[in-house]
């Protein structure tokens, strides 16, 4: 059985069909990426999955049970995490306190959600920041807080929006690094990314969406060579 | 134990001062700001700590107001059970308004808070069986109490300052377990990022609507003190929209999300209030808002907040200076 599975998922905001009848598994231990032109509809997906936006069709499952028609604090309880493409840390509190608030959904008593946030906190290298005012962080480090703030809630699944977005180079393969372990600690992946070159390296298996439509699926190396991914983010005539 | 410290020295001040100053006026400025103490904890705990500003708190002050003055009148409950019953009517009332209102998020929220203020001024005013409408309620004889085998005299101000000042150490001894726990934190990341918040695992919901019933409490058991002080109360006294916004008023001057600040909001406004009365009648309002606007401009964390901050960087100083010479 799947670990994370969707069936039919659809929504539509007014007219506009933002996700249609998109159906995908997720099995334990995996890093599916999700990738697809702006406005494809992952971010979408994302909120569909987690509880922000309810889905007008389809079902999500976490385990075989249906998280549909939770709210996002419930769905996370479940066990399904999520980050956020435009960072969205408790700016005026510190890292600490920032990763200490996801931990007390573990961890009902301060101490052991204060222990359990400075490990989180090693994990994504954030370690030696810990005293810092979320605000004055970095992006980097800002990606790297949302991330730890997703860890900390102890989720199954991971669904990271962008980890890499706005990043150099070399801060990409900080974030790759961190996306890597995340994996091999035994929580499961699912990444939204626009930077090609690290889901290439990341992942090993992408689903390709278009016009809220799944139009791939496969090997990265396989689906960047796919007429109908080429025509999605070049134009019909590159194709 | 440090903790407690300057606990014990607020409790034995606060019954040391009738026995330095006999003055009635000067107790009865007491009893004021102790009273409004309360109210502005109560709105701090929602304005402040969880970051959602009502400008209708005045309708749970009103509710507080109007049950413990009913019960005393209609069915001879005494006040000093009327006060607690207040609070719990109002908390009780404060679900489906927080149901209502929590819908919505930012100044959205807080305009609908004061049309469900104005809605219940307006029932106030027009359900006359109920509440007299605009007559309102007057209390002409309070029950006789005795104390240690003493009468207890209502015309004094001894008794009122003796359950004003229980009232204020109820509400900040409230606000600084809340601090404290688990809930306070909540209520920091929902002030700070309502999605972040979601996304964590913190049912925000539940937390403001558990915030605003504490908040209503405190604002309800203000409204019963205020009845049973006053000994009378109609629409316009208690459920008038200058009572919330002094509320917010104290809590800003004071400093938001801070334990200590209505208390130091409240002494402002209360003397501001009486110093200037006299000459300006309700022309008081107009320094009530200047005042807020000098202290938004220039002490945004309110005078307590900026107080504690100016503490603990003096402390800091004296801390280096000792480890470098050491």
């Amino acid at each position: 059985m799947a670990l994370l599975e969707a069936r039919g998922l659809t929504r539509f905001f007014g007219g506009l069909r933002a996700v249609g009848n998109l159906s995908f598994e997720v099995a334990e231990g995996e890093i599916p990426g999700l990738i697809g032109p702006n406005g494809a509809g992952k971010t979408t997906v994302f909120n569909l999955v987690t509880g922000f936006v309810r889905p007008s069709g389809g079902d999500v499952w976490l385990e075989g049970r249906s998280v549909v028609g939770l709210r996002p604090h419930a769905v996370a309880r479940r066990g399904i995490a999520r980050t956020f493409q435009i960072v969205k840390p408790f700016p005026n509190l510190s890292v600490k306190e920032n990763v200490t608030l996801a931990a007390f959904l573990r961890h009902p008593a301060r101490r052991d959600a204060e222990a359990e946030a400075a490990r989180v906190l090693e994990r994504v290298d954030l370690g030696h920041r810990v005293g810092v005012l979320a605000s004055q962080l970095t992006l980097l480090d800002q990606k790297r807080l949302e991330m730890a703030k997703a860890l900390a809630t102890g989720p199954r699944v991971i669904l990271l929006d962008e980890p890499m977005g706005g990043l150099t180079p070399s801060e990409v393969d900080a974030a790759s690094g961190i996306v890597r372990r995340i994996r091999e600690s035994g929580v499961t992946v699912v990444l939204v990314e626009h930077v090609m070159k690290a889901i290439m390296r990341i992942s090993d298996r992408v689903i390709v969406m278009h016009h809220g439509e799944k139009i791939a699926e496969g090997a990265p190396a396989a689906v960047v060579r796919d007429p109908a991914v080429i025509a999605a983010y070049f134009g019909k005539r590159v194709a | 134990m440090r903790r407690l410290a300057p606990w014990a020295a607020g409790v034995l001040a606060v019954a040391a001062l009738p026995a330095l100053a006999r003055n009635t006026f000067f107790l009865h400025v007491c009893i004021l700001v102790f009273m409004w103490t309360v109210l502005g904890a109560a709105w701090n705990v929602l304005g402040g700590f969880a970051g959602q500003v009502s400008f209708g708190h005045a309708s749970l002050f009103g509710i507080g107001a109007y049950v413990t003055i009913i019960l005393y009148l209609e069915a001879g409950i005494a006040p000093w059970w009327g006060i607690p019953l207040g609070g719990l009517a109002a908390a009780a009332a404060s679900l489906p308004i927080g149901l209502i209102c929590f819908r919505l998020r930012g100044p959205y929220f807080s305009l609908s808070t004061l049309a469900v203020a104005e809605l219940v001024r307006l029932v106030a005013l027009n359900w006359e069986w109920a509440t007299n409408g605009p007559v309102g309620f007057l209390i002409t004889a309070l029950p006789p109490l005795s104390f240690l085998g003493h009468a207890v005299n209502w015309e004094a101000k001894a008794p009122f300052y003796a359950v004003a000042a229980a009232l204020m150490l109820l509400a900040l001894a409230s606000t600084a377990w809340l601090r404290r726990s688990r809930l306070g934190a909540y209520l920091a990341a929902i002030r700070e990022n309502e999605d972040a918040a979601e996304a964590v695992g913190i049912d925000t919901v539940r937390a403001k609507v558990l915030t605003l019933a504490l908040s209503a409490f405190l604002a309800g058991a203000g409204g019963g003190f205020y009845a049973f002080y006053f000994r009378y109360i109609d629409p316009d006294a208690v459920l008038n929209i200058g009572l919330s916004m002094e509320m917010v008023f104290i809590a800003m001057v004071g400093g938001l999300g801070t334990v200590g600040g209505p208390l130091v909001g409240a002494v402002f406004l209360t003397t501001i209030g009486e110093a200037v009365r006299e000459r300006f009648q309700v022309g008081h309002l107009i320094f009530y808002g200047l005042f807020m606007m000098l202290v938004i401009r220039f002490l945004p964390e309110g005078i307590w907040g900026r107080a504690r901050r100016l503490l603990a960087n003096a402390r800091a100083r004296v801390l280096l200076h000792g480890a470098a010479r050491g």
